[in-house]
């Protein structure tokens, strides 16, 4: 009896450590590898993914999707280790990266002959001629990148006696009335009037967080109307801007703990009306923000700003895109199957935009969204593709339901951005970026930490970075760039 | 006398056949640790190749190991001699603050465990000793995550930061200090945290020293005169002598694994100054804002694990001659 439960305990062990197949049928496996812009299972992607696979018979969808905050890290391992999806989503820097060194199918031929492009109801041509390297394009974009405005809470304005600045030295007055004046009505000061995920953003534009201060300065490589490159990091631009926001700091406008916020802590404390200024998404994201503060009882009531006098366009990011990668058996059947379909104008972009219907939305009594299932007393917006930044409209004649899904305040601030917005450019992949550029952004984060904090002043901190190889890890990228002209 | 060595094993195969249920039992064990841990190690092969993901591994030899250590090739120009100095500065950094973070916290981390071991073991209330016992365990269990996330807040400058309203309270300071902004400031918070999360579960290998200390030698020593401090001069601290020292060995052997501690707590002022070893890695690997050279990092990876191989052994001889038997 021993012997056999040792047999049966040993057996049980060694086919756990084994997954069992499941038997093949005749469907085929589209496998895609997506971040936290396709709603995890906790708000519907098995609904998403049943319907798709209800849209599109004959295939099974199968969605590899790791925490949003360590979705490249799971790319590369996943890549590392030879297990590549069909398709994935990529962000501006790596989709450079990527197309340079061959990972990515080209589907240069297949978009052109791809139905959303011939449909007539595509309105993405300046963007998709932006994603092109080299002439030949490697990703699908179904939403333009979008961008942050700057959003002022109204409530705030109006107890300090202020309409929303136009100029930068109306800005820094309303920043200090918020201060100083006790905006809240709390009888305390203990307001600011900036907060933001750090000084410097994380990947392109970087300046998102805090235009208002950056203004025409750009903390990466810039290629010039000649067409060389410099970088935007060494100009007197930045150091103007580095000292506008030191100043800033030392009057305690901006939130001393702006190093350390993450974006959620920066949301939390804005809903917790800690500050009255935040530089955010516009479109879709107004609408999050107006709910979440009136959920903490607060007025939701938000200003969105056009870029002060003076002051450059607010920056439209490269979009992330869809990619299919070199490993796939069938790209082109992936390509017409589940890339152009995404705005088919019918029921698939229905689906991506909207999500799930009795999920995301519901017709009875009228189209209108339903509750998140995560955040009760706010609704959803969208799905995944924005409605107000789709490359494409619905089919004539199909029911678009965008009056009634996007609200007013998303409305208006994704008609300022738009109006106010200037297209992000990729900056192509080179070996001397591979070998420095990690070591050469720590410096440059490390840089602007200290100067904006005071810890030192710009030339010290300049002297360090240049002591630690900044100016020439910055130097050998400059002409790394150079010589692809 | 000499001890006389008698090898009475039999060979393999008739034991297998003897003890197959034994062995069938130890096959699950066999296989996880085959695939999970030796079968990785091929890629230590990557360490001598250049590789980005998505292309072909290139075989390099040694020339992620020379960039490593700032090796450029002779007759280079002063601009590449430079260039290599500076690439491998933060690897000279970080093998350094990985040696002096994680000696510093085992001493710190060993030295309050005994400390705080000795006042529970003198704790006349059990109730009181359980519980304070439950509490400092307590912190073991928070993720570091979620520790990182607590201590950003005390630390915090704004009005949310408990311990700058506490130092300015007291009049210790006018202005609210940047604890994590700062690397001096960064790196002592970093073993109070350290010292706050680990010394509390620390203690149960003390605790259990303590409790198997014969009754009768403390009796013996009251009888003699001796007071509480002597009966710990000449009872408590002997006895827990060998333990402090096969703990410190143990860890000795462990002190190149640092990484969650250090990453959770980083931020953009001090990440230069404050990168371990791991670290480093990660951001080469996954953080150069561009797709990296793997084959550079799994070097920095492989020069770890030679070091933490080194310390291994240096360990097992050190245990083999405080203890009597090795820890391999």
């Amino acid at each position: 009896m021993k012997k056999l439960l040792a047999l049966a305990l040993a057996l049980a062990l060694c086919l756990g450590l084994v997954s069992i197949p499941a038997f093949a049928d005749d469907t085929v496996k589209i496998t895609i590898l997506v971040d936290g812009t396709i709603p995890d299972q906790n708000n519907g992607r098995d609904a998403f993914e049943a319907r798709w696979e209800e849209l599109h018979p004959g295939f099974d969808l199968e969605i590899w999707q790791p925490d949003h905050s360590a979705y490249y890290t799971d790319m590369q391992q996943r890549m590392v280790s030879g297990n590549y999806p069909d398709v994935l989503i990529l962000s501006s820097t790596y989709y450079a990266d990527f197309a340079k060194n061959g990972v990515l199918w080209d589907m240069t031929e297949a978009w052109e002959n791809s139905k959303t492009k011939n449909s007539g109801r595509f309105t993405g041509d300046k963007v998709f001629e932006g994603l092109k390297i080299d002439g030949k394009l490697y990703g699908f974009a179904d939403g333009r990148g979008n961008g942050c405005v700057t959003y002022v809470k109204k409530a705030w304005l109006d107890a300090v006696g202020m309409e929303a600045p136009k100029t930068y030295d109306e800005y820094i007055a309303m920043c200090e009335a918020f201060v100083n004046n006790d905006p809240d009505g709390n009888g305390q000061a203990d307001t600011y009037a900036i907060s933001a995920a750090g000084f410097i953003g994380n990947e392109a534009p970087f300046v998102n967080y805090l235009p208002e201060f950056y203004q025409d300065a750009y903390p990466y490589f810039v290629q010039q109307e000649d067409g060389t490159w410099i970088d935007g990091f060494l100009t007197d631009s930045m150091k103007a801007a580095l000292e506008r926001m030191r100043d800033a700091y030392a009057k305690g406008l901006i939130d001393p703990d702006t190093l350390t916020n993450t974006t959620a802590q920066a949301r939390t404390k804005f809903y917790d009306d800690k500050f009255g200024v935040f530089t955010y998404w516009a479109g879709t994201w107004a609408t999050n923000l107006k709910t979440n503060l009136e959920a903490n009882g607060r007025s939701g009531e938000l200003v969105a700003l056009a870029p002060l006098e003076g002051l450059p366009l607010y920056y439209d990011r490269v979009p992330p895109v869809w990619c299919i990668t070199n490993k796939c058996a069938n790209p082109q059947l992936v390509f017409d199957t589940f890339i152009d379909t995404m705005l088919d104008g019918g029921d698939t972009q229905m689906l991506f935009t909207y999500g799930p219907e009795n999920v995301y939305w519901s017709t009875e009594g009228g189209f209108h969204m339903l509750e998140n299932l995560e955040k009760a007393g706010t609704n959803y917006t969208k799905f995944h593709t924005d409605p107000m930044l789709a490359l494409a409209t619905f089919a004539e004649g199909y029911y678009d339901p965008k009056e009634e899904s996007v609200l007013p305040e998303a409305k208006a601030s994704s008609a300022l951005f738009n109006e106010n917005s200037q297209l992000a450019t990729i900056v192509p992949a080179t070996d001397a970026m591979t070998e420095f550029n990690g070591q050469l952004t720590t410096l440059k984060n490390e840089m602007v930490a200290n100067v904006v904090m005071g810890t030192k002043t710009y030339d010290q901190a300049l002297a360090d970075f240049n002591a630690a190889g900044g100016d020439l890890f910055s130097a050998a990228i400059v002409e790394s760039l150079n010589a692809l002209n | 006398m000499q001890k006389q060595v008698i090898n009475n094993k039999k060979p393999l195969g008739p034991r297998i056949k003897k003890y197959w249920q034994f062995y069938l039992l130890f096959i699950p064990v066999l296989a996880f640790v085959i695939v999970f841990h030796y079968l990785p190690m091929y890629g230590i092969v990557y360490g001598f190749t250049e590789y980005k993901v998505g292309q072909t591994p290139i075989f390099v030899g040694l020339a992620q190991f020379k960039k490593l250590f700032g090796v450029v090739e002779a007759g280079a120009s002063e601009t590449t001699k430079l260039l290599a100095a500076r690439k491998s500065q933060p690897f000279w950094t970080a093998f350094g603050n990985t040696i002096v973070f994680s000696v510093v916290k085992l001493l710190l981390n060993t030295g309050f465990a005994v400390v705080i071991s000795i006042f529970l073991n003198e704790m006349i209330s059990t109730k009181f000793k359980k519980v304070t016992q439950t509490i400092i365990y307590l912190p073991h269990f928070m993720s570091w995550v979620v520790t990182a996330s607590v201590f950003t807040l005390l630390l915090a400058v704004g009005q949310s930061g408990l311990v700058n309203n506490l130092l300015k309270s007291v009049g210790a300071t006018d202005t609210s200090i940047n604890f994590l902004a700062d690397p001096g400031h960064w790196k002592v918070w970093y073993y109070i945290i350290n010292v706050w999360r680990e010394t509390g579960w620390q203690t149960i290998i003390f605790m259990a020293t303590l409790t198997g200390i014969d009754p009768g030698l403390y009796e013996a020593a009251s009888i003699d005169g001796a007071g509480r401090w002597k009966k710990m001069q000449y009872v408590t601290f002997p006895a827990l002598g060998n333990t402090i020292i096969t703990v410190l060995i143990l860890n000795l052997a462990k002190i190149m694994n640092l990484f969650e501690s250090v990453f959770v707590l980083q931020n953009d002022a001090v990440r230069n100054a404050t990168n371990v070893l791991q670290t480093l890695v990660y951001y080469e690997a996954f953080n150069s804002g561009a797709v990296p050279d793997l084959g550079y990092s799994v070097a920095i990876g492989l020069f770890r694990s030679i070091v933490g191989l080194i310390l291994m052994l240096l360990c097992n001889i050190a245990s083999k001659k405080v203890r009597g038997r090795g820890i391999m």
